[in-house]
């Protein structure tokens, strides 16, 4: 808004003062209802809110001095005057979403819509020093930020990561780093975080993140009741219940790969019978028999065989391949199917190098699921890949902290400073953090 | 070499050996007599005519026909123009170079809504999902890439050195990943030496970054430029004011390759090989059009190229003779 806008408002406002206390709920719920698209036009606010035209006018002057929203385009006539469209203002500021797994590390800036506008994903190897890890992690938060044309306001970092966090997270800001995974709290990465970049800093299990991710922009969007299985060296499951996730008592939800399972007589658990190691060392036991030639020579080439090389040899058609790969998606779709018959979702997405770089796995899920399952728990059930890959940790992330900004309570707290920064909470956590920034 | 970046999904990368024509498949083809449009960002850069050249030599062996290549000469409008007009032209595929991510991503987003199969070159746009949106992409391991020119480079560079990173402001995945990842191996491995990253927004403005850097009291050491076109602006400036730094790009055109022959600032490139790059585009696109299944990712690795192999690396990536320009700088004196 212009100067003179600006000043010509305060004009027709003078003598009328705003009661801030009051005017929070009103500006709070009128964003939620034009963040979430729920009305386009003020006629649309007047209605779904119940407030009345001078007040949906006055708050939405406000909101627009905030910067939170704005009427540049318009819409289309009902009959009168053709409609200004209210829009959320989504590139106000910026969240960073990253995540850390076994392999890799990834970073990316999200608009306050949840859209990722620019993501990177390099190899890592989190067996390396947990110090290392995070330095990384800071360094390409750092690059991405300074590869902005504008240095963007940062509102919050969310972190995805490979392990329950405990009670204490469920989806709010931390103020240390847990021991999600050994020697991790060590890193002091929240802390580290906090005092660079002075915002919430979040950390999520990757089940969590990905789940939501699916349901925000992937192949289980807009799901009510929903299954995610990832897969790869351990099995983990994500349960999306109402069209939230389902956290449990402790934030230990879904780890499915300590299920006991059964291969050939064998008595283990669902990792330790159809995770990664377990194809790998099969498949090295083939190639070093001379069953599959193509086995042998991968082997010969690179000295090892990795997941990746199994699934793509399946993929092509290497018979052996095919059946290790195939005895895994059995034994996976077997343990699925007891979930199913518990849960009955309307839709399972498998995700992790095992799932998505075959479609033998899929098939073999598919065909034990189906076998084991009661008729009416798969009758419009579908089980599907992921599409996202990576990409679902981040934008579940950045959607989790999303949701604690725009939770309708946390919005009033600071809709009216234009910031969650300013919320009493966060403030709270940003002041606790320069003051104790000797001790880090 | 293997791939050593990941995706931009963070998917692992498959091998361009993934995607392969069959007899049976090429008669098949034939038979549908698929058309094609080629999006490009440019048709200027030698990289762009080998790509185009693999592209339309295979899908021809297949019988597909290319009705049309679009010059966008680098402009996110002028694809977006050229994506809506040829959406009307029932198309059964568009490859197409995304120029930006962001700006162009609802007009290639309207491409796949309408049926016609799309297949990407080197990068995606914001949101466009593998699979759902379209079939492939096809790219150079350009994190590699990026690792190579910093190898190379800081073999020049001496201790404390500082080196200027000149990077392209748009976001774009192959020039970003270079970017990080040469960034990345200067720090790891010769963390002696401190890297300042400017980026330009178009060629116009290549030079006078480079004549402001080089101008300087305290000028870099060396320089690195994401590709070698707008490295091509910065040899010029060297030329006028006669100040000459190592560099590295990354792309082997010919004037590039001719300064790293004749001993000029130019010392060392992580080439591409877009020709083969090109092919592996055809055989995607066809093998899609069949109905077959492509990997989301596949990744073509890198050559190191340094003045030792500069004229076979030139043939074996442009498929011709190394032009004189090089063969005489490497001629004994």
């Amino acid at each position: 808004m212009s100067q003179s806008q600006s000043q010509a408002n305060q004009q027709r406002q003078r003598g009328r003062p705003r009661l801030t206390e009051t005017a929070a709920a009103s500006v709070a719920e009128l964003l939620g209802l034009v963040r979430k698209h729920q009305a386009l036009t003020r006629l649309e606010l007047e209605k779904i809110s119940s407030f009345g035209r001078a007040v949906v006018s006055d708050r939405l002057t406000v909101l627009s001095e905030l910067g939170l929203a704005h009427e540049n385009e318009t819409g289309i006539s009902g009959g009168g005057r053709v409609p200004r469209i209210v829009s959320f203002s989504k590139s106000r500021a910026v969240l960073v979403a990253a995540s850390i797994d076994q392999s890799s590390v990834s970073v990316a800036l999200s608009d306050l819509s949840g859209n990722l506008t620019a993501q990177h994903h390099e190899q890592g190897d989190l067996g390396l020093d947990a110090s290392d890890a995070a330095d990384r992690m800071i360094t390409l938060i750092r690059l991405m930020l300074s590869r902005q044309t504008k240095l963007p306001d940062l509102w919050g970092v969310s972190i995805s990561v490979p392990g329950p966090i405990g009670p204490s997270g469920n989806g709010r800001p931390l103020t240390s780093t847990p021991e999600f995974l050994k020697g991790w709290n060590e890193s002091k990465l929240v802390e580290r975080l906090m005092a660079e970049f002075l915002v919430p800093v979040w950390l999520i299990p990757s089940v969590e993140t990905m789940t939501v991710g699916e349901l925000h922009g992937g192949t289980g969007k807009n799901n009510d009741c929903m299954l995610f299985i990832k897969t790869g060296k351990r099995f983990t499951a994500g349960l999306i219940y109402e069209g939230r996730p389902y956290r449990g008592a402790t934030g230990a939800v879904g780890l499915i790969g300590q299920l006991p399972a059964t291969h050939e007589g064998n008595l283990g658990t669902l990792d330790s019978l159809a995770g990664a190691e377990f194809i790998e060392q099969a498949a090295l036991r083939e190639a070093r028999n001379g069953t599959s030639e193509h086995l042998t020579d991968l082997l010969n080439k690179g000295g090892e065989l990795t997941l990746n090389d199994i699934c793509q040899a399946a993929q092509l058609g290497d018979p052996v391949c095919v059946s290790i790969i195939t005895a895994s998606g059995k034994l996976v779709g077997t343990v699925l199917a007891t979930l199913l018959n518990m849960l009955n979702p309307q839709c399972v997405i498998l995700a992790g190098a095992l799932a998505q770089t075959n479609d033998i796995f899929l098939a073999a899920v598919r065909e034990a699921v189906y076998g084991a399952s009661h008729p009416l728990a798969t009758r419009d059930l579908q089980i599907l890949q992921s599409q996202l890959g990576n990409t679902a940790g981040l934008l579940g992330a950045a959607h989790i902290c999303l949701d604690y900004l725009f939770e309708p309570k946390m919005l009033r707290g600071w809709v009216m400073a234009g910031t969650p920064l300013k919320h009493p909470d966060i403030a709270c956590l940003r002041q606790l953090k320069i003051d104790s920034d000797g001790l880090i | 070499m293997g791939i050593i970046g990941l995706g931009p999904h963070g998917e692992r990368a498959a091998p361009p050996e993934r995607v392969v024509l069959l007899p049976n498949d090429i008669t098949l083809a034939r038979r549908k007599r698929f058309r094609v449009v080629i999006v490009m960002h440019t048709l200027e850069s030698d990289w762009s005519k080998q790509l185009v050249q693999g592209i339309i030599g295979t899908l021809g062996d297949a019988g597909a026909i290319v009705v049309e290549v679009v010059d966008c000469g680098f402009s996110a409008e002028a694809q977006i123009n050229a994506l809506k007009r040829i959406r009307l032209m029932q198309l059964d595929c568009v490859i197409s170079l995304p120029i930006t991510s962001e700006a162009v991503a609802e007009a290639h987003s309207m491409i796949a809504a309408t049926g016609t199969r799309l297949v990407l070159v080197d990068n995606v746009p914001s949101g466009l999902l593998p699979f759902k949106d379209y079939a492939s992409l096809v790219s150079a391991d350009n994190y590699g890439l990026g690792m190579m020119a910093a190898e190379m480079l800081a073999e020049h560079v001496p201790k404390n050195g500082r080196v200027a990173l000149l990077g392209y402001d748009k976001e774009f995945f192959a020039t970003n990943e270079r970017e990080i990842s040469f960034s990345r191996w200067i720090s790891t491995k010769r963390p002696d030496i401190t890297t300042d990253i400017f980026h330009f927004d178009s060629l116009r403005t290549v030079g006078k970054l480079a004549n402001d850097l080089l101008t300087q009291p305290f000028r870099p050491s060396g320089v690195f430029v994401v590709w070698d076109t707008p490295c091509v602006e910065v040899l010029k400036v060297m030329n006028q004011i006669g100040i000459y730094v190592p560099t590295t790009t990354i792309d082997l055109g010919s004037e590039v390759a001719s300064s790293l022959a004749q001993d000029g600032p130019v010392k060392g490139i992580a080439a591409q090989r877009p020709f083969q790059q090109g092919e592996s585009v055809g055989k995607t696109t066809v093998t899609d059009l069949l109905g077959r299944k492509c990997p989301e990712w596949i990744a073509l690795p890198g050559l190191a190229v340094r003045q030792s192999n500069v004229a076979e690396s030139y043939q074996a990536i442009w498929r011709m003779p190394a032009p004189r320009a090089i063969l005489d700088g490497l001629a004994p004196r």
